[in-house]
């Protein structure tokens, strides 16, 4: 059974149809990619799983047994589905730290009147909280930063922070928007590899949105290619590759095979 | 300037090192410290000051909690002062008309700011920003035009002869003694402030103020925050109403709750530090002391006023409380730093 | 330009409050606490006269060779402001004597104040009568109190119009209070029950068909209880919809409003108010004192708040100079009760009131609301250029509203 399942997902927007007719079934444990050129409908799909749109009539997607279609966000990401932005979002005047313990808001073991009439419990669940998540950091190598504002922070690491913010949702599924825009390629690596590391370790499934193919080609397990809202392939990365279809949607024109392999190496 | 910090930086660690003790210590201490202060100032300078400190508690507990949802929560609201008029007016109605104690017209009072919270807080859920600020304008002025066109709610003439507190036989009748209830107060609104900022509940709310869609994502409810933040400070501004409305000489007037006394609410938390944990206290006193120093010059007031709001915005946008921490933590860092690079070498 | 310099070096020192703090007059001066509504420019002209007064006295002599120290702060009209400057006065200038405030919701609140501190409070404007109803020995008005201007209308409607009254109230709070006030006391002293009574919008344009109504009752007066503008419209109406002028008209208490002569013009003609100075007074001492203010702050024609903060000047120099003052600090608070029961033996002071002004010892309202005597205002021309004439002086009862 496939962890995060849609059925004939659809979105428009006004006339415009951002997402139609689409089945994307994501296998527990996998790596899933999802790649297509600007406007065909990558980010409108996160933005569907995470309830922060709401899906066209007739749609489906179900998470690990839950019907998810018309559940809000915060619902969402308390069953386990975290994901990152295209634009990071993070809490900007808040510390490292604290964007991180936000992210664990999901599982604070406690509720508001505990916070006014037994504080001291309050208190020591939050120590042991920050303690958690000071682990976390050190895994994503962000501990030495914990106390500072995230909006002083360079680039790269304002990205693994909201890294880190997402995995301190310990989730099922992990979606990243595009997690390497505008890093060095020495920083893509690093970044990938921590991910790779928190797989391993948690066990997560993951599904990453990617403009750089080198990225999608070398950690996925599958990749959807989208194009106007619609699924034109699937498959293994390599497969993917030879589809004539697929190349001609992303890349825009006839290449031969020469051609194509280096546009999808660099 | 340093010196100051330094001394702030004294200050916090010193109460780091007390709360370690027991987390109640310091306030116990802080309490034990303030509560000789009306003698103080009666022997430094006269009873008026013992006054002063009365208006600067409740004004703590007014601009706390406004801190709470503006400063926290980032949700602009210009209604306060309409849930601090109703807090006031329904603790006032409640002991002249039933003869209730004040310990139990207070609470009362309370609870029906909190309802009201509720009613000021619902745009907030669809409106954002100047919008909102209209909506909650709207309704913070509506119950300053209902009090004024209510005879029951004192209309023109306002409430008079509120009773004081009493216990037993100690009346909370003069400012010396009314002042232990402002305190005693004070220092609960500050605790639970403290108490609620700095659990999930806090963070929350500053989610919500940094991107609702982002802390929706993480999993919080940002409607049931946005309310819940809008609820905790109408409470602590019903209790200051009600303390207001109790505090001799016993009497409230519509005009006790107009436009300036909000905006004078809102530079209280600009200075002190908007969302910063002491923002609303440190406000709370330097506005109320150096509002009554330039009593005198009246005609400059608003000026005065209105150039300080206009140039902490622009040069310190976070207040006298986040130039502080700034100060605080860039400290922390780079003594953290160096300790590294010893360890190294 | 010269204030403003003053009021600016004074300022930038602001800062360094310790010293004003320490500060306490202690000279043998009697200190007078000031606290008014220093908003408006006329709230800030009467605040200007009582200073100005005090000034002169200090420049013939001041009172028994001793110098009158006064302090003016604002209150805004708001009731914490000047419970808080009172408080300042008392206890940090160490006032004699409190003068204050303009407006009744921040007077009622100080007469708490001054009371448990024993500090004498004499009050230049606010009528509310609750102010002296709470019993306190210290608090003394100079206006008239509204309990008497609530029944001087009727009185004089009744003695000299004709008990069958029309009424035509609007919808504000200030309308409906006037007009509920003028039936009841109809229905009162004179037990005439209304002969036509209509409800209409607060800013209503069209009130023909009550007039036509109106007209049909024939009735002896009608009150008018509305805003300025809204009374101005219904005036001019009632002429068009053929009510004679025999028929007279009554105004509410915003009649005094300039827009109502103005607006209504030639319908003004006969409409009257209660107050407690006329400008149009013929006597000496009012033609001198109307020169004087036109001089000293142009206004034309003052209206009684000006001849009230004059009138309280007078009053409390009176006090002050048959008082037996020491000065010292031993003897404050023995200085506030003598100068207290100073004031409460004026008997009968004439000055620029509608009527005598005189207190006694009791702190009962009978003693402490001083003047009993209101003055109707008739506008005998109206425009612009509208005249008024003092068409009676009504005293009520010492007793009545109590």
């Amino acid at each position: 059974m496939p962890l995060l399942e849609t059925v004939d997902l659809s979105k428009s927007f006004g006339g415009l149809r951002a997402i139609s007719n689409l089945n994307i079934n994501i296998e527990a444990g996998s790596i899933h990619g999802l790649i297509g050129p600007n406007g065909s409908g990558k980010s409108t799909f996160f933005n569907l799983v995470t309830g922060v749109y709401q899906p066209d009539p007739g749609s489906k997607i179900i998470f690990n047994g839950h019907d998810i279609t018309k559940s809000a966000s915060h619902d969402i990401g308390a069953l386990g589905i975290a994901r990152t932005f295209q634009l990071l979002r993070l809490f900007s005047e808040m510390t490292v730290l604290q964007n991180l313990m936000v992210g664990y808001h999901t599982h604070v073991p406690y509720g508001f009147m505990s916070t006014i009439f037994n504080n001291s419990a309050v208190v020591k669940k939050d120590a042991e909280t920050k303690s958690e998540m000071m682990e976390l950091l050190e895994l994503i190598g962000m501990a030495d930063y914990a106390d500072m504002p995230a909006s002083e922070l360079s680039g790269g690491q304002r990205r693994l922070v909201a890294l880190g913010r997402a995995m301190a949702m310990r989730p099922k599924l992990l979606m990243l928007d595009e997690p390497a825009a505008g890093l060095s390629p020495v920083n893509v690596d690093n970044l990938l590899s921590i991910v790779m590391a928190l797989k391993q370790r948690f066990g997560l499934t993951v599904l990453i949105v990617e403009h750089i193919l080198k990225v999608v080609m070398e950690t996925c397990d599958t990749v959807t290619v989208l194009d106007y809202g619609e699924k034109i392939g699937e498959g293994s990365p390599d497969a993917v590759k030879d589809d004539h279809a697929v190349i001609e949607a992303y890349l825009g024109q006839e290449m031969d095979d020469d051609e194509v392999r280096k546009a999808f190496n660099s | 300037m340093t010196a100051i910090y330094s001394i702030f930086g004294r200050i916090s660690e010193t109460i780091e090192k007390l709360a370690a003790i027991h987390r109640l210590l310091p306030w116990i201490l802080a309490f034990a410290l303030l509560l000789p202060l009306p003698q103080i100032l009666s022997a430094l300078f006269n009873d008026y000051y013992i006054y002063l400190a009365n208006k600067i508690c409740i004004f703590i507990l007014l601009s706390v909690g406004l801190n709470i949802v503006k400063g926290f929560c980032g949700q602009v609201t210009v209604g306060h002062v309409g849930l601090y008029a109703i807090g006031a007016v329904s603790s006032a109605l409640i002991s002249l008309h039933f003869g209730w104690s004040f310990w139990l017209a207070f609470p009362i009072g309370i609870l029906a700011a909190g309802l009201a919270g509720i009613v000021v807080g619902l745009p907030s859920v669809r409106l954002e920003g100047a919008y909102l600020a209209l909506a909650t304008l709207g309704l913070g002025e509506s119950v300053r035009i209902m009090i004024a066109v209510t005879p029951l709610f004192g209309s023109s003439t306002g409430l008079l002869s509120i009773p004081a507190p009493t216990i037993g036989s100690f009346t909370f009748d003069s400012y010396t003694n009314y002042y232990y209830l402002v305190l005693a107060a004070a220092m609960i609104g500050i605790y639970l402030s403290f108490s609620i900022l700095r659990s999930a509940t806090g963070r929350a709310f500053m989610a919500v103020r940094e991107d609702t869609v982002a802390a929706a994502v993480h999993g919080v409810n940002v409607t049931k925050y946005k309310l819940l933040a809008f609820v905790i400070s109408a409470l602590y501004a019903g209790a200051a109403g009600g303390l207001f409305a109790h505090m001799p000489p016993g009497y409230i007037h519509h005009n006790n709750f107009t436009i300036i006394e909000m905006v004078t609410l809102l530079l209280m938390i600009v200075l002190g530090g908007i969302g910063h944990i002491w923002g609303g206290i440190i406000g709370a006193i330097i506005v109320t002391i150096i509002y009554d120093q330039t009593l005198e010059f009246y005609f400059y007031q608003p000026l005065l006023f209105g150039l300080t709001m206009v140039l902490i915005v622009i040069f310190m946008p976070r207040g006298i409380g986040g130039m502080i921490d700034r100060y605080l933590a860039t400290k922390k860092f780079i003594a953290s730093q160096e300790e590294k690079s010893n360890a190294a070498s | 330009m010269s204030i403003f310099n003053k009021n600016f070096i004074a300022a930038g020192m602001a800062g360094v409050f310790v010293a004003g703090m320490a500060a306490s007059a202690m000279s043998a001066d009697i200190r007078v606490g000031i606290t008014m509504r220093m908003i408006s420019e006329n709230g800030q002209r009467y605040g200007q006269m009582v200073m100005d007064e005090i000034d002169m006295i200090n420049e013939s002599g001041g009172i028994n060779g001793n110098m009158l120290k006064a302090t003016l702060m604002n209150d805004e009209c708001k009731s914490d402001k000047g419970v808080a400057n009172a408080i300042k006065l008392i206890n940090q200038q160490k006032v004699h004597i409190l003068i204050g405030s303009t407006c009744s919701s921040v007077s009622l609140p100080i007469v708490d104040i001054t009371e448990k501190a024993g500090v004498p409070q004499i009050i230049p404007h606010s009528t509310n009568d609750k102010i002296t109803k709470k019993g306190s020995a210290w608090v003394f008005r100079v206006p008239v109190s509204g309990r008497y201007y609530a029944g001087v209308n009727a009185k004089y409607v009744g003695e000299n119009i004709g008990k069958k009254i029309a009424y035509l109230c609007a919808a504000d709070a200030a309308s409906q209070n006037d007009c509920d006030a003028m039936q009841s006391q109809m229905k009162s002293q004179h037990g005439a029950d209304p002969a036509y009574v209509a409800q209409v919008q607060e800013k209503e344009v069209d009130f023909r068909t009550h007039m036509q109504k109106i007209k049909s009752a024939g009735v002896d007066g009608i009150m008018i209880a509305a805003l300025a503008e809204t009374m101005a419209r219904a005036l001019t109406q009632s002429y068009e919809a053929g009510i004679p002028a025999s028929v007279r008209r009554i105004g509410s208490s915003s009649a005094s409003n300039s827009p109502v002569p103005s607006i209504a013009g030639d319908a003004a003609k006969g409409v009257f108010f209660a107050a407690a100075y006329a400008a149009a007074d013929s006597r000496p001492i009012a033609r001198l004192f109307n020169e004087m203010v036109k001089k000293r702050y142009g206004v034309n024609s003052p209206d009684h708040d000006f001849s009230q903060a004059y009138d309280l000047v007078r009053i409390t120099e009176i006090a002050l100079k048959n008082a037996d003052l020491k000065l010292d600090d031993e003897n404050l608070a023995a200085d506030r009760t003598a100068i207290r029961d100073a004031i409460a033996n004026v008997k009968d002071y004439n000055g620029l009131a509608s009527g005598p002004i005189s207190f006694c010892a009791a702190a009962t309202p009978q003693c402490r609301d001083g003047n009993r005597t209101a003055v109707l205002i008739a506008y005998t021309k109206g425009g612009k250029d509208y005249k008024t004439e003092v068409l009676a002086r009504v005293t009520m009862p010492i007793d009545f509203g109590l």
